[in-house]
This record gives structure tokens, C-alpha cells and sequence, in this order.
């Protein structure tokens, strides 16, 4: 068995700085730098299917995603200038690359370039953080294309993450499920525990900033997933070799706001023990009503399609919180780019050549709605402190009767409470 | 040509008299009036006598002029503006009686007004006239006293039903006396108020002194030690004003607070049961009106919070026992609002822990008790000579025990409640079986017979009752036990021979 020192060899480098620069309560307001890039938080990075069954003529197509990279780099049919604001940071998932069923020599295509310097993508300037996909892998263990199948395993998806360019790196997780037991959760730890190893390994000459994923659902869980890791990397290194951590396993949860917070709170418990504390903190796949309940208790940055899927189902974002049905929408009271454009009105009202143009122009309103808000909630961690986001949280969760009980929950936990 | 819609008088004030149906609504109608009047000190006295109560009010407040005094008789005449008794409904209550003397001083003047016999004359459907006239003051200062002769109060004020310590609970709980204003810097003035029960009502003590302040027990944030450690916790929610936006535009509800164990609660002048005086109440002028414990979440008991939410934009009845415009947005919202802000106490971490000392120290209640039962458990096996069965599961252990001076019976399986309640293996077969601590438990608990194999039991029980069962017979067949073969033959259509295990035997 190998030392832990050889396990990573020189990995301990760091390319990234994380700097808290406000505080409320336990939220915390700061910039994630890496490169130039400087990305306020905290933030919600967008779910974008860069690649997704297209050529180079059609951004890459992906129906909606399409029409989401089109206003992502101002190239659709309409004469739009990018909004860049909105996608500072883009998260990717490697396993999403053979979501279309393509073939090899597309697949190859979409790996030939980083997506950052594609042509196509030069607008686009933001963070790219790539996941390895681990949740699709753990049932499939493989990409599955048209006429080819690949084998996964944490050199394959690292190579992948670097093929697409990523600034930011997570390790192949292993996450767990509800129903898993204590054997299950520790050997998938342990097997996360050995990619970590390797990832390490692997990144340790390139500048990427790298994530660990973390699994649990209470501080035991998350507590057993740490020590398994320190039992194969060592302490030292556990601590070192990281930029960031990502919660994960978290979306069978995404319905149930009690065990969201108590899976966060506690993980955040555990990173405190662990001396994480310092850095950021990402929640993956968990966005909406429950974004301002998570930055109350810490989270620095989210990922999330549920944009798209709410477009997909016909539902279109008032607030963080609400949303309404699109035929009922009254686009007219919003604010928003996509609202204001008298075209994009009408494709949202169904007068759109294509499906995908309605609900893309839908998705994309639903985005703007979600970044404001996390924007608004940045604003109010750095000039309103734990008073002004605990007002934020009772004026916005706090009035929504079946979600009011979590707000009361976190301000009582996390902002100094009510009485 | 237009006609004008008449008002029958008569029937209008014997309405508005009878719809006060609590004799004690008298004495909320004086303070309010007394309060009203800008009085410091008010004294109530109550005597019993054969014709009815005796009731006198006296305050020190600015007097009536003789305006005034005409609208205390008025019936929805009330000159009075910003002030509790707007309506000039209040002191119809009055009008149950024999004999009603006002006598009122304001600066040189005192007038003395006189009704005679009103409840009688209203019944008989004829206005009941008053008498004003200027007397000699009596004393030098201002103010009211208010003379009732012969109230009909039914059983209210009988001495079997009448106490200090139900008209203190009144007082606090339905009359500006239990006020939650100076909570809330308002400019509210302090009443003194005495009242004297004669002795025939209440003798238990002379007199009873408050003010118009509700005062909420002192807070005690930790358990105490004891039995019922959460039984004094107290946190007092302080007072806050909340702005409340509906349809027809904004609103404000003044809301004050407490939540407690009953020892804290007891604290309080309650009177009978916690359930029908806590929760959270509506009020008007800070009169307390209605509660609307739904307001409060169903997880929370309502009995342990005491919350007074004050709304100047409820509408109450002529009697003010009721709140009228409750489908009116208003009162929507206000309610919404009450639930939300009371969902916050509900998620308090105090209440959280004071929930948590009860449950704790029910579970350290019942250990007790169990730890004693164990005790007892102990001292029964210590004196029994030799073990013996009490319940399935003991024969069980009995009959394993029997292995080592018996040929081998085990025990395969066990479904407690099941008519085959176990599967034994005898002769290296496996056999359905129905377990008992007695033979006669099997025919009590009425199990069938047909797809038993074998009965497995401590002793057979009682013998007499088995034999007339036999004479009986059992669900439509016949029953023959033969004790010499240990084995019990059925028949009902077809004959089945059940085999029976008495493990007592076996040792």
C-alpha cells in the first residue's frame, strides 16, 4: 500500500483564493477568484448542456439548451447581445456528453477543443465548474453513445474534465441514497475515498481548482465519509488539497426541506471540525425555494436545471419561491430582458417557429428570476447582516405556509431567532 | 309619497338588554364607562338580597352633565367618539332591574337620575321613564356612582355561584381590567379597582383589589428540579405591533404574550378549566372577545400559550361577545397574521425545549413506575417456589426448559396473536400448534380446533369448565378430552385427534 505522500505526490497546490468579505449570521457574501476569474458569491451556477447531440453550426444543439447558449453568446435568431451577467459560472456534467445518443467521432469532436475556446462559446467568460456526473455513473459505470460504450472510472472522467476545459474539478463520487445502509454508505465512501486518491494524483501538475464531494445526510454520515477519506489520504492531506467542498446526494432530498437543512447544517458541523470551514462551499443539483434557507446556513454556491425543468413544465418564476403557470404569466409586471422584448413576449405566448424557443425564452426568464434573487441575497449578507437576510428569508420562504416552519427553523438556527 | 322604516322602542331596548346574558357583563360595562370617564379608582359592591342583586359603582371620574346623563339612558345614542362604550349599548344591562339611581357630580353640579321598575315596564311593552334632578353634592369631587336595585341576574350573583376568585378571573379575562395597553407605551391610564362581595356570597376575604393591567407571571426560562420540571417555565413573548396588509388596506394588531407550564399559568386568576381560558384571544380596546386557537398550529396544545392579539378594527356585537365582521378581509388577514407570527413561538428553540423538559420528564415519570414494577417483579420471583408461566411467551421458555428432562419438543416459531401461534418440531416433524399458559385459554380466546395439530400448554386449567364444554360442545362440534391418552378428539364433520403438550408434565 502506498503512503499517503506518494498516493498525490505534489498535488498540494492551490490555483483559486476564496475570501468571506461579509457575514450574517452563519451566510457569508464573498469571491471565488481563479485566473481573472472572479466570481461573487454567494452564486447559482446554471445547469448548461454545452454539448448535446449538435454540430458546430448549431451550437451544438440540445433543443432548449440550445436556445440557452444562444442567450448565453447573443448567437440566435434574434439580435440579442449576450447575457454574460447571467452565466458568470456554468456548471457541465461529463456524464450529460452522451445524453443525445451521439457517435464516437462526435463525441471526439465535442473532447477536440476546450469549450472555452471554441469560437462558438468565446462569449461566454464565466467559471466553468465540470462534475464528474457520479449519481448517472454509479447505475450505468460507462458513457453510453450511438455506437460506442466507454468505461469510467476517475482517469477517464478527469481527462474528460480536462478535454472540456474546466476551471473548476470534482472528484468521481460515489453518492449515496436514502435507502442505503451503513456497509453501503462506508464502501462508497471508501470508494470515493480512492478516487479522491487518484484525482489528486492526477491534478496534481494542472492549475484547476478542485472540489471534494462530500456524502451525508447528518453529521455521522458526513463524519464517517471524512474519517473513511483521512483513513486513506491522511489527515494532512485531506486538509490541504482542496479548494472547495460540494455537498452531493442531496437531490432525492430536494422535496424535503427538514432533512435539506439538517443534512447542510450538520455537514457544515462536520467541515468546521474537519478545519474545512475556510472554503467554499458548494450544494449540488438543490436551487430554488430552498437557495436563501441554504445560504443562511452557509452554502457559497448552487447548481441547478431546475430553470429549464420548471420552463419544461409549464411553470414560469415570479419569484425564488413562486411560480405560475405560463398561461396565467403576466409577463408585462417583470422586469426581466427577456420580459421586456416585445419578440420574446409573443414566443413565450406560443407564437415561437419552434417548441424549444418558447419554453428557451421561458427557461431563460426563470434564470434571470433565480440569479437576481441570489444576487439580492449577496446584497443583503453585505449591507443587512443577519437582521436584513433574516427579514429577506420571514418576507419571501417565510410567507409560504407549508415552507415558513424551515424559515423560522434557519433564522432561529442561523440568525439570531425571533424572540 | 316616502315613508320612514319605524323602530319599535320598547321591543329595541328589551332586545339589546336581554342580549347581555352574563350578569357579570355589569360589571365590564362599569369599567369600561368608569374607564371611560377618565376615572383613577373605581369600587364595585355586590350584595344579595330576596328581590334580586344589589349592585353600586362608584368612580372618581369627570361626572355626566345632563346630556350626558340622557345618553347613559339612550339606547345607540352615545356621544362618546374614541372610546370603548361608542355604541351606547352597555349600560342597557342596567335596565334588568328594579330601581336604577345615578347620581353624578361635574364640577358645582350633582344631578341625581332615577328609573323605576324598567325590567317590568319593558315586559309589559312600555318605555320605562327616568327622573333627573339637581341635589345637594355629597362630596366635593367628581364623579359617579351608579346604584342598581334588584338586577336581575338570575343565578349569576347567587352566593352558591358568585366568588372573588371567579370575579377576579372575570375581570382579567373580560373586562378592561385584564388590559394588555401599557404593554404598549400607549397612553393608558391606571385604574384602581376594588370590589366588596357581601358576606353572603363570598365571606373568604373582605375585599378584592386590581387594576387595569393584565400582569403575565414572572418568566422562568429554565426547568425547575422535581417530578414536573417544565411545570413552572415561563417565557414572556414580548409586545410587538403588527402591520397587517389586506384587501381593504392596512391594519395593526397589538400582540403580547405568554407561554407556560400550568404552575406558571396558575399564577394568573384562572377559574376552572386551562382549556377554555388559554390560547390566543381577540380583542378590542384590549378587551379580550374571542379566541381563535386555530390561529396556533395542532402540534402546539393551545393551553400553554396566552397571547392577546388587539385589533381596533374588529367589529363586536351589541353585547360584545362576539366578533361580527369576521368575514370581512380584515379579519381574514389579521388571523393569517396571527398564525404566522404564532408559528414563530411554535418554532421558538425555547418552546422547542420546554416541550422537550415535559416529554423528558414524562419518560423519567414512567421509568420510575417502571423501575418500581420491576422492584415488584423481583420480589415475586424471590418468593415463588418453582417457576410457572404467566403468558405465551413464558410457556415457551417452560417448554425449552423441559428439553433436559423430556424428550425434545422445540420451538420453531412464534406469532403472538395468530390462531396457530406457533410451529413446534416433535419426532422431527414440524407441527401447528396453539400455545397457551392453560388448555381452557385456547377455548376462551374461541380459536378453531380444525387446523390445530397440537395444543401446547403450561397445565390444563380449569377442569370443570373443560368438561362443559365437552357437555357443550365447541363452534358446531363434538369434544371429547382424554386426559389418560393427553389428547383431545374433534368432530365436527370429520374426527381429528389434537395432541396435548402439558409442559408442567414434562418436568
Amino acid at each position: 500500500m502506498k503512503s499517503h505522500s506518494a498516493i498525490v505526490g505534489d498535488a498540494v497546490t492551490s490555483h483559486s483564493s476564496f475570501t468571506v468579505e461579509s457575514t450574517a449570521g452563519d451566510a457569508r457574501a464573498g469571491q471565488l477568484s481563479f485566473d481573472d476569474t472572479a466570481l461573487e458569491t454567494p452564486n447559482l451556477f446554471p445547469v448548461i448542456n454545452f454539448y448535446a447531440g449538435g454540430l458546430e453550426q448549431s451550437l451544438f444543439g440540445g433543443g432548449i439548451h440550445r436556445t440557452m447558449k444562444e442567450f448565453m453568446t447573443g448567437r440566435g435568431k434574434l439580435d440579442l447581445e449576450a447575457c454574460a451577467e447571467y452565466f458568470d459560472a456554468a456548471m457541465v456534467s461529463v456524464s450529460s456528453l452522451t445524453d443525445y445518443g451521439i457517435p464516437r467521432d462526435t463525441f471526439e469532436t465535442y473532447l477536440e477543443t476546450p469549450i472555452k475556446e471554441r469560437s462558438e462559446f468565446s462569449e461566454f467568460d464565466g467559471l466553468l465548474f465540470v462534475d464528474s456526473g457520479g449519481y448517472k455513473f454509479l447505475h450505468d459505470g460507462e458513457l453510453d453513445g450511438s455506437d460506442f460504450e466507454m468505461e469510467i472510472d476517475q482517469r477517464a472522467v478527469f481527462d474528460i474534465q480536462q478535454q472540456l476545459g474546466g476551471d473548476v474539478l470534482v472528484n468521481l463520487d460515489h453518492p449515496i441514497t436514502p435507502d442505503d445502509g451503513y456497509q453501503t454508505r462506508v464502501e462508497k465512501a471508501r470508494k470515493t475515498a480512492q478516487n479522491v486518491a487518484e484525482f489528486l494524483r492526477l491534478s496534481g501538475d494542472h492549475k484547476s481548482v478542485r472540489y471534494l464531494t462530500i456524502h451525508g445526510y447528518n453529521y455521522s454520515m458526513c463524519d464517517t465519509f471524512l474519517s473513511e477519506l483521512t483513513d486513506i489520504l491522511g489527515p494532512h492531506l485531506v486538509r490541504s488539497c482542496f479548494d472547495g467542498i460540494a455537498l452531493g446526494s442531496l437531490v432525492p432530498k430536494k422535496d424535503n426541506k427538514g432533512d435539506l437543512i439538517t443534512a447542510v447544517s450538520d455537514c457544515k458541523e462536520v467541515l468546521a471540525d474537519y478545519e474545512f470551514d475556510d472554503l467554499p462551499f458548494h450544494v449540488l443539483g438543490i436551487s430554488s425555494s430552498s437557495i436563501p434557507l441554504l445560504i443562511a446556513l452557509g452554502v457559497d454556491s448552487f447548481d441547478s436545471s431546475s430553470y429549464i425543468h420548471a420552463a419544461i413544465n409549464g411553470k414560469y418564476h415570479t419569484s425564488l419561491t413562486n411560480t405560475v403557470p405560463l398561461d396565467e404569466a403576466s409577463f408585462e409586471d417583470c422586469y426581466c430582458p427577456v420580459c421586456s422584448n416585445p419578440e420574446l413576449r409573443a414566443w413565450m405566448r406560443g407564437d415561437a417557429e419552434y417548441k424549444k424557443d418558447e419554453l428557451g425564452a421561458v427557461s431563460m426568464h426563470n434564470l434571470i428570476i433565480q440569479k437576481d434573487e441570489v444576487t439580492r441575497i449577496r446584497e443583503c449578507i453585505h449591507d443587512d447582516g443577519a437582521d436584513g437576510l433574516a427579514e429577506y428569508i420571514e418576507s419571501t420562504v417565510g410567507r409560504n405556509k407549508s415552507m415558513r416552519r424551515f424559515a423560522h427553523r434557519v433564522i432561529n438556527d442561523s440568525l439570531g431567532g425571533y424572540f | 309619497m316616502k315613508k320612514s322604516p319605524q323602530v319599535n322602542e320598547v321591543n329595541e331596548f328589551l332586545e339589546t338588554a336581554s342580549d347581555f346574558e352574563d350578569p357579570l357583563e355589569v360589571i365590564r360595562e362599569s369599567l369600561s364607562n368608569s374607564y371611560d370617564a377618565q376615572a383613577t379608582n373605581v369600587e364595585i359592591e355586590i350584595s344579595s338580597h330576596p328581590n334580586g342583586s344589589e349592585i353600586i359603582i362608584e368612580d372618581n371620574g369627570t361626572g355626566m352633565n345632563r346630556q350626558q346623563l340622557e345618553t347613559f339612558f339612550d339606547l345607540g345614542n352615545s356621544q362618546k367618539t374614541d372610546s370603548i362604550g361608542y355604541k351606547g349599548h352597555g349600560t342597557k344591562i342596567f335596565y334588568k332591574s328594579e330601581r336604577i339611581v345615578v347620581t353624578t357630580t361635574t364640577g358645582d353640579t350633582t344631578l341625581r337620575a332615577t328609573m323605576e321598575r324598567p325590567w317590568e315596564k319593558l315586559n309589559d311593552r312600555v318605555l320605562p321613564e327616568y327622573e333627573v334632578t339637581e341635589v345637594e353634592p355629597t362630596e366635593s369631587t367628581d364623579g359617579t356612582e351608579i346604584r342598581i336595585e334588584g338586577f336581575k341576574s338570575g343565578q349569576g350573583f347567587d352566593p352558591r355561584s358568585l366568588t372573588y376568585n371567579k370575579i377576579h378571573h372575570y375581570l382579567k379575562w373580560k373586562t378592561i381590567a385584564g388590559s394588555t395597553a401599557h404593554y404598549f407605551g400607549e397612553e393608558e391610564r391606571e385604574m384602581e379597582i376594588r370590589v366588596v362581595l357581601d358576606e353572603e356570597i363570598d365571606d373568604t376575604q373582605s375585599e378584592l383589589q386590581t387594576t387595569n393591567r393584565l400582569e403575565f407571571p414572572s418568566e422562568q426560562l429554565r426547568p425547575s428540579t422535581g417530578e414536573f420540571p417544565a411545570e413552572r417555565m415561563c417565557k414572556i413573548y414580548p409586545p410587538q405591533e403588527l402591520t397587517i396588509p389586506h384587501d381593504g388596506g392596512t391594519t395593526t394588531a397589538q400582540v403580547v404574550g405568554m407561554v407556560g407550564g400550568k404552575a406558571a399559568r396558575n399564577e394568573l386568576p384562572t377559574y376552572g378549566k386551562h382549556s377554555a381560558q388559554f390560547g390566543v384571544w381577540l380583542a378590542k380596546d384590549f378587551i379580550k372577545v374571542e379566541r381563535v386557537n386555530e390561529a396556533i398550529s395542532h402540534d402546539n396544545e393551545f393551553l400553554h400559550f396566552f397571547f392577546i392579539a388587539n385589533c381596533q378594527e374588529l367589529e363586536l356585537s351589541a353585547n360584545r361577545g362576539k366578533i361580527r365582521n369576521k368575514s370581512s378581509p380584515v379579519y381574514q388577514a389579521l388571523v393569517d397574521e396571527l398564525d404566522h407570527f404564532l408559528s414563530k413561538v411554535g418554532e421558538d428553540p425555547w418552546f422547542k425545549d420546554y416541550l422537550e423538559q415535559r416529554r423528558i420528564a414524562e419518560l423519567d415519570r414512567k421509568a420510575e413506575s417502571q423501575l418500581s414494577s420491576v422492584e415488584e417483579r423481583r420480589e415475586r420471583v424471590k418468593e415463588r417456589n418453582s417457576f410457572e408461566p404467566t403468558n405465551q411467551a413464558e410457556v415457551l421458555l417452560a417448554l425449552e426448559r423441559s428439553n433436559s428432562s423430556a424428550e425434545t419438543v422445540q420451538a420453531e416459531d412464534f406469532q403472538m396473536g395468530s390462531d396457530i401461534n406457533a410451529m413446534i418440531r416433535k419426532d422431527g416433524e414440524l407441527w401447528s400448534c396453539s400455545l397457551h399458559p392453560t388448555l381452557m385459554d385456547h377455548f376462551e380466546a374461541e380459536k378453531p380446533l380444525q387446523s390445530v395439530e397440537k395444543i401446547v400448554c403450561w397445565d390444563l386449567g380449569d377442569r370443570d369448565q373443560l368438561q362443559e364444554i365437552e357437555r357443550d360442545g365447541y363452534q358446531g362440534g363434538e369434544v371429547i378430552f382424554d386426559f389418560a391418552e393427553s389428547e383431545i378428539i374433534y368432530k365436527n364433520g370429520t374426527t381429528s385427534r389434537i395432541e396435548i403438550i402439558e409442559v408442567q408434565e414434562r418436568f
